[in-house]
Parts: C-alpha cells; structure tokens; sequence
C-alpha cells in the first residue's frame, strides 16, 4: 500500500481518451509527413532486395518498426533464416521495453485491453512525444496511440509508394528529409533538459552509447546508453 | 524472390517479437515497486534511450547530419518549438547538400 501512494503522488491519474487520439494524431502530423519519404526508401529499397510490393507493404503495416525491417533485408535471401531473422528484429526493436517501462507509471493505471491498445503503436517519434507531455503534468495516453496510428498511415503509404513507383522517386534525401527524426529526437532532449531533467544522465547515455556501439550488436548500445542514464539518474536522486 | 509462405511466416514472426517488445515494459515494471528512485530511474531513462538514438544515427552520418542537428537543437532551446527546431534541421540539410552537392 506504501507503493501505491507513492504512485499517486508523483504520477498524476492517467486518462486514455478519442481526443487525446486525435490531438495525438495532430500533435505528430508534421513528423509523420516526413516519414513517408523513409517508407518510399524502405519500400524501394525491399523491392530491390527481392521482397515482393505485397510482401513488403504488409511488413510495413503488421511490423512497423522501420530499423529493424531494413535490418532484415539484409538477410533476405532464399531460404529465409527464420532464427537470425526474429533475432535480429528482436536486439533492434528491444528499445522498445525501455520505452514502454519509462511510460509504465500512466500506463499501468488502465484496463489490460486500453494497455494493450495504447501500446500497440508503441515507437520512438510517438514516445518521445508522449513522454514529454506526461511528464509536464498532461497525464493523457491517447496522444501515444494517436501519434502512432499517424506515424503507421506515414509507414505504410510510404512503403507502398516506395515498392510500386520508388525507382520514379529519385534520391530524396537531397532535400534534407533524412535528419527529421534525429531534429526531432535532439529537440525533444533539449525540451526535457530546459523542463528540468538533469544533464548528467544525458552525457552518461551520449558517452556510453558512443563506447559501446562497436562492441555490442547492433541496438544493444542504445539500451545500454539509456540504462546508463537511468542509473545515474536514480543515483543523484535525492541529491 | 523468396516465396510467399516463408515471407509470410518470417513477417507474423517479425510482427509476434516486436509486439512483444511493445508490450513487455509495463509488463514488467508490475513487478518492480514505484518508489521514488525507481521514477528517477525511469525519467533519466526515457530522456537517454532518445539521447543514445541520436547519437547512434548520427554515428552513421556525417558532418552534414550533425550540423542540421545542432541548429536544431538551438532553435530548439531559443523558441521550444519543436517543429520549429525540425524545419531548422531540413533546410539546413537540405542548404548543405545543395551548396557542397
């Protein structure tokens, strides 16, 4: 009983609402316009690796986890190695627990099935948009599913545009789409810091996932750079 | 091309695993009692794992990237307008290829 007072205390009560969905949705409209282009490059570049448009239009939709499904295609070839395959998709995509245990506090407040829908979008842009407003006090849920039904419809059009015209679309990155999501990752750090989060997790996470991206296989360095940070984190705690 | 049945069970298996990931953190966190350090622990968190995923894209870019971010990051801190911060990063990628192509 000591634990629940302590969450009610620190994590106001959360709410999962259609509004919060749809302000979600606007909330991430102007990243998402820019992650059609990433699903035109993945789309494009599934059907130069031998993957079928249906095949790859249908990873896009039921999968949507961009790193990991140009992670496999490097591993497309027949037969398929199912085992490395899953694997692979599971190291790139793990950062995922992260994301979703840091969001534990409102989430486990709701229904078993709200939580499952809240988090089956679950992905970096609409995370680290929702964890912003969550932690200024907005304790609204919908803006995670709502940026991620946003983020899907991005993928998915992308990807089928990609695998059916993508040779018409040229080289898109000329225009400077390809540095939204890290602007937009940079800017929700700075958002966070000038909010109040402490800096030192920060550089802790910076530093340990430039030592360890050699060392680890691939997406690991990122769950050691934001364990790290945790760590620190819950060391100056109180100081 | 590969066929359509394996495509199709490696793609269920690829969308089974990252489900999992998705669903796996509050999950857990069940177990874990919510004392003060532990939310310290998970704020600091959820602001590195996007720290680290930066840092890893930009690993694997270069100067170009770099700077684009940076002006976003200052636009950022000067007007707390993240799509503002965004738009400093694309046209200052964008000014970058055009003027060294």
């Amino acid at each position: 009983m000591v634990s629940n007072s302590a969450i009610r205390k620190t994590t106001p009560k959360a709410r999962f609402t259609l509004i919060g969905v749809r302000r979600g949705m606007l909330r991430l409209m102007p990243v998402a316009i820019f992650v059609i282009p990433f699903g035109i490059g993945f789309g494009a570049a599934a059907v130069q690796t031998g993957v079928s448009t249906t095949q790859a239009s249908v990873m896009s939709g039921l999968v949507f986890a961009g790193a990991s499904q140009f992670a496999v295609l490097d591993l497309w070839q027949s037969p398929l190695p199912l085992f490395s395959l899953t694997l692979v998709t599971l190291a790139v995509n793990a950062r995922h627990i992260i994301m979703g245990a840091a969001l534990s506090g409102w989430i486990n407040q709701l229904s078993p099935w709200q939580r499952a829908l809240a988090l089956v979008t679950l992905s970096d842009a609409n995370f680290a948009d929702t964890q912003t407003s969550l932690r200024s006090g907005d304790p609204e849920i919908g803006y995670l599913l709502g940026g991620g039904l946003m983020l899907w419809m991005a993928w998915t059009t992308g990807t089928i545009l990609g695998a059916t015209i993508g040779s018409l679309a040229g080289n898109l990155d000329q225009w400077g789409v390809d540095v939204v999501m890290p602007a937009f990752f940079a800017a929700v750090v700075c958002g966070d810091l000038r909010q109040g989060a402490r800096i030192l997790p920060v550089i802790t996470a910076v530093a340990v996932a430039l030592l360890t991206v050699d060392l680890l296989p691939a997406g690991w360095n990122i769950i050691a750079a934001a364990v790290s940070g945790g760590l620190v984190g819950a060391v100056q705690h109180g100081r | 091309m590969v066929d359509n049945l394996p495509a199709a069970i490696a793609i269920v298996a690829m969308a089974l695993v990252t489900l999992l990931t998705r669903l796996a953190g509050p999950w857990l966190m069940r177990h874990v009692p919510a004392t003060p350090r532990v939310e310290a622990f998970l704020e600091a968190m959820s602001t590195s794992v996007i720290a680290g995923l930066i840092v890893t894209t930009l690993l694997h870019s270069g100067l170009r990237e770099g700077g684009a971010v940076l002006a976003a990051m200052a636009v950022m801190w000067l007007t707390r307008s993240a799509v503002a911060a965004m738009a400093t990063g694309i046209l200052t990628a964008a000014i970058w290829s055009a003027v060294a192509g």
